[in-house]
């Protein structure tokens, strides 16, 4: 398997003078940059699993930037996208902001404003691809349960006592004792809280009433 | 001295007088040969008076005949003479008449000069002196030679050529004249006949022939002189309505001219002359006249009276003549040649007349016309604001992050030259591009004078230069722009800038007619092509289109849909394009939507050289312009015939993603 691509911010304009410059003003700020002349270009050539940001123009022939937004948006992306905006485009801009975007850059854009908005874009977007990666450790985890220890753990983390656990399970508090010890090595936590803290990232809720036929 | 003397002679004298007087004025008049016809029969009547005088008073019998034979020289050039100046004068008489005359009178002058003594006397054998009238005088005794009766019967044929022309002046309706010359040549023809009497011995009397002619010469005289008087009538009439033609023409500020072509001399009414500067009398040459129009205009003029007197066109020129303290008037001239009976120019005739107050209110006209287009244009900029923002935007930006980029790559330790060279190339580039936004921009904003920016321009530029300053605008309303250009489209001599303006207010009309589509059917199709000597452009929507019997309105003057219009675009649009030569019309499409089409005359560029300037100074209403000819470049139409209109693709905008229906 080949070590995940680095930071790469995606370059999306179709004036090719400044998607040259802007690129260039990256490269000498160390970033790695990928350029592309339209929004279709993107899409067609564009890994999600490569971490980075999008630096879009807002108004492009056709395909625009913010048809692009949507569509990422569409397919799950969460690539934070610096819009890039001539003075004129108010409405766009408003339409970019409620589709999520991360940061609006007037055109000429500034260095000074670009690169740090640019930087925290790849930070944003590693704290999330992280945090994506942490989730899917939980749920794969979470996914090692048998139906039973996962019926225990629904109701260890509503913070019900054994005897209660095992009243509702209709087990003997033993073989509850036994899943518990078991949920608890499996999904590798310390405490009851810290197990409570990650099901809940993973939006598993516990159990307070009596399930009779789960 | 005998009173017989005194009175011949006075006869003779005044017979000479006459004659002197009227060969003086035939000097004057050499075309009126009747004047020299008139001095030939007084000096013969003068000849024949002496000659008569000779005989009354001739004592040897030889002297006697010597002057019978002589005086005929002078009887034979006042009969014929007698004769051509009733033919010529009075246009009266028979032909044949004439010419037996003629031919008898000279038959009359060979035989007297072949007969022994003369043709009236075979001899003469004395001399018969007798009394009359208290003088003795002189008359031959002889043998009457019967080839005399050749001259009675000539004279006969003039009384009868009298009698005719007379009867003809008559019925003319000339009755004076008839009375008078006709008259007097009967009496005269009558009382010739004492001649033959006298030589055939019937009656006694002395030659008096003379008084008879006298008589004669003295009618046409009178005649003649009734002529001269009725000229000096002439003269002063002529003066009058001299006079009268002189105060029409001024008071209309009119200038009539004449120039003699063979003579180089111009006439011109004396109020013109004055205004020219020129002396009251003297010579003006047309270098003269010349020289007092504007120096830019002579050329012209030269060129117009060329055309005029090579082509037999009339001549018809506006030109502007400085005045003595330099101030400029502008004039009118229209003149025609005319030709001799071989054809050949000799005169050319004219009236000129101030154009300045005309031609400042067309000048004024134009300015307006000019200055309304150039709010037009500002206010069409207006609506482009963002769209042209956006065009600076860019190479802006590209400068920017270029400038930042270098700064940065300076600051490394080991600087990449290189690639700081690449950048500062690319600024150059950027800069330049920016530099052409500013210029597009400022040409259109700029105002000028409107006459001066008249060039070959191609059409196809034109439209692409107005798409580059509108790609923004129609990137952000949606609108796709498909062009169908001919390749190869001739030239057409206009003004670039008011031609922008044109298809800037069509692109941006069909962009707002299509406002209320759905983004994907917001398609403008551009497309050029030649045809007939002209080029047509036209620009189609898929908009609304237009109410069929508002078509034509739509370019009216304040006339609009819209709700923050001033209805002035079209009309704007119409106003240059009409000014060009050209026209503007806009058809509804057969599914939806409305394409307005303008059409301007392909011309030869040589020939517009002084044409296109009136395109737009507003003297294009002129007649004179008119009648210019305006042909196409043949070079240029076998171009366009021979290429056709190849379809070329110019997207503007990517397009692919949008539905393309066809119309």
């Amino acid at each position: 398997m080949p070590p995940p691509p680095g930071p790469t911010v995606f370059v999306v304009d179709d004036d090719a003078a400044v998607r040259k410059a802007v690129s260039r003003l990256l490269r000498s700020a160390g970033i790695a940059v990928a350029a592309f002349a339209s929004a279709k270009e993107f899409l067609a050539q564009h890994d999600p699993a490569t971490p980075g940001c999008l630096v879009l123009d807002i108004a492009m022939p056709g395909f625009d930037g913010l048809r692009l937004q949507t569509t990422l948006r569409e397919t799950g992306s969460t690539l934070p996208i610096i819009f890039l905006t001539g003075q004129g485009d108010v409405s766009k801009s408003v339409q970019a902001m409620k589709g999520g975007a991360f940061d609006f850059l007037t055109k000429p854009v500034n260095a000074k404003n670009l690169l740090p908005a640019i930087r925290a874009a790849i930070e944003r977007d590693a704290v999330a691809r992280r945090e994506q990666a942490e989730l899917s450790e939980i749920c794969a985890r979470l996914d090692t349960l048998t139906p039973r220890e996962r019926e225990v753990l629904e109701h260890v983390i509503a913070g019900k006592l054994n005897k209660q656990i095992a009243g509702d399970l209709g087990i003997t508090e033993a073989t509850v004792k036994m899943h518990r010890a078991r949920v608890i090595a499996k999904m590798k936590v310390q405490s009851v809280a810290e197990l409570a803290r990650l099901t809940e990232r993973c939006g598993i809720r516990g159990t307070n009433s009596l399930k009779s036929a789960a | 001295m005998s009173w017989i003397t005194v009175i011949w002679s006075m006869n003779a004298a005044a017979c000479l007088t006459l004659a002197a007087f009227y060969c003086a004025v035939w000097c004057k008049q050499r075309e009126n040969w009747v004047h020299l016809l008139f001095s030939c029969s007084a000096v013969a009547a003068a000849a024949i008076s002496a000659f008569e005088l000779g005989m009354l008073s001739a004592q040897t019998v030889e002297r006697y005949q010597a002057l019978v034979r002589w005086i005929h020289l002078p009887t034979w050039v006042l009969t014929v003479s007698f004769v051509v100046f009733v033919r010529l004068y009075l246009r009266a008489g028979r032909r044949w008449l004439a010419w037996s005359i003629y031919g008898l009178r000279t038959l009359v002058l060979i035989l007297n000069f072949i007969s022994p003594v003369s043709v009236n006397f075979r001899t003469i054998t004395d001399i018969h002196h007798f009394s009359w009238g208290g003088e003795i005088v002189s008359v031959p005794v002889g043998l009457p030679n019967p080839w005399g009766l050749i001259s009675s019967f000539s004279l006969l044929l003039l009384l009868i050529f009298s009698v005719d022309a007379t009867i003809t002046v008559w019925r003319r309706g000339d009755r004076r004249r008839a009375l008078l010359v006709g008259g007097s040549m009967i009496f005269g023809a009558i009382l010739a006949w004492h001649v033959p009497l006298v030589i055939w011995g019937v009656i006694e009397v002395p030659f008096f022939l003379g008084f008879t002619y006298t008589a004669i010469v003295a009618a046409m005289g009178y005649e003649l002189s009734n002529d001269m008087a009725r000229a000096a009538q002439l003269a002063h009439d002529l003066e009058l309505s001299d006079q009268r033609l002189n105060l029409a023409a001024d008071s209309g500020d009119l200038g009539l001219w004449e120039w003699d072509l063979s003579k180089d001399e111009i006439w011109v009414t004396p109020r013109r002359r004055a205004q020219l500067g020129f002396p009251v009398s003297g010579k003006i040459t047309f270098e003269d006249l010349i020289s007092r129009w504007h120096a830019d205009d002579r050329d012209k003029v030269r060129q117009a009276l060329r055309d005029a007197i090579e082509n037999g066109k009339d001549y018809d020129a506006e030109f502007r003549r400085v005045l003595a303290d330099g101030s400029v008037r502008w004039v009118a001239a229209r003149g025609r040649v005319y030709a001799d009976k071989h054809g050949r120019p000799i005169r050319l005739l004219g009236v000129s007349m101030d154009i300045t107050s005309l031609k400042q209110a067309e000048l004024e006209a134009a300015r307006q016309r000019h200055d309304l287009a150039h709010l037009a244009r500002v206010t069409s900029l207006g609506e482009l604001s963002s769209s042209l923002a956006h065009e600076l935007t860019h190479p802006l930006t590209a400068i920017l992050s270029n400038a930042q980029a270098a700064q940065r790559f300076l600051a490394r330790d080991a600087a990449d030259l290189d690639e700081v060279r690449e950048i500062l190339n690319d600024i150059v580039t950027e800069d330049q591009r920016a530099g052409e936004v500013i210029h597009r921009l400022r040409l259109l904003l700029k105002k000028g004078e409107p006459q001066k920016h008249c060039d070959d321009v191609d059409l196809n530029e034109v439209l692409r230069d107005v798409l580059k300053l509108m790609r923004n605008d129609l990137i952000i309303q949606n609108v796709t722009v498909d062009t169908d250009l001919a390749q190869n489209l001739p030239s057409v001599t206009a003004d670039r800038v008011q031609l922008q303006q044109v298809l800037l207010n069509l692109v941006l009309n069909a962009c707002e007619a299509m406002a209320d589509c759905d983004s994907s059917e917001r398609q403008l199709l551009i497309a050029s092509k030649s045809e007939n000597g002209a080029v047509e452009v036209s620009v189609t929507d898929r908009g609304g289109g237009i109410r069929e019997k508002k078509l034509e309105q739509v370019f009216e003057r304040f006339f609009t849909t819209k709700k923050e219009g001033m209805g002035l675009g079209l009309s704007i649009c119409r106003t240059i394009i009409n000014a060009h030569r050209g026209e503007i019309w806009a058809t509804n499409n057969v599914h939806c939507g409305a394409t307005f089409h303008f059409r301007l005359p392909i011309v030869r560029s040589d020939a517009l050289s002084g044409a296109s300037s009136k395109v737009l100074d507003g003297s294009a209403l002129t007649v004179l312009d008119a009648s210019a000819p305006r042909v196409a470049a043949p070079s240029a139409l076998l171009r366009s015939a021979a290429n056709g209109s190849e379809a070329e693709e110019l997207r503007v905008s990517a397009s692919s993603a949008l539905p393309k229906n066809g119309q």
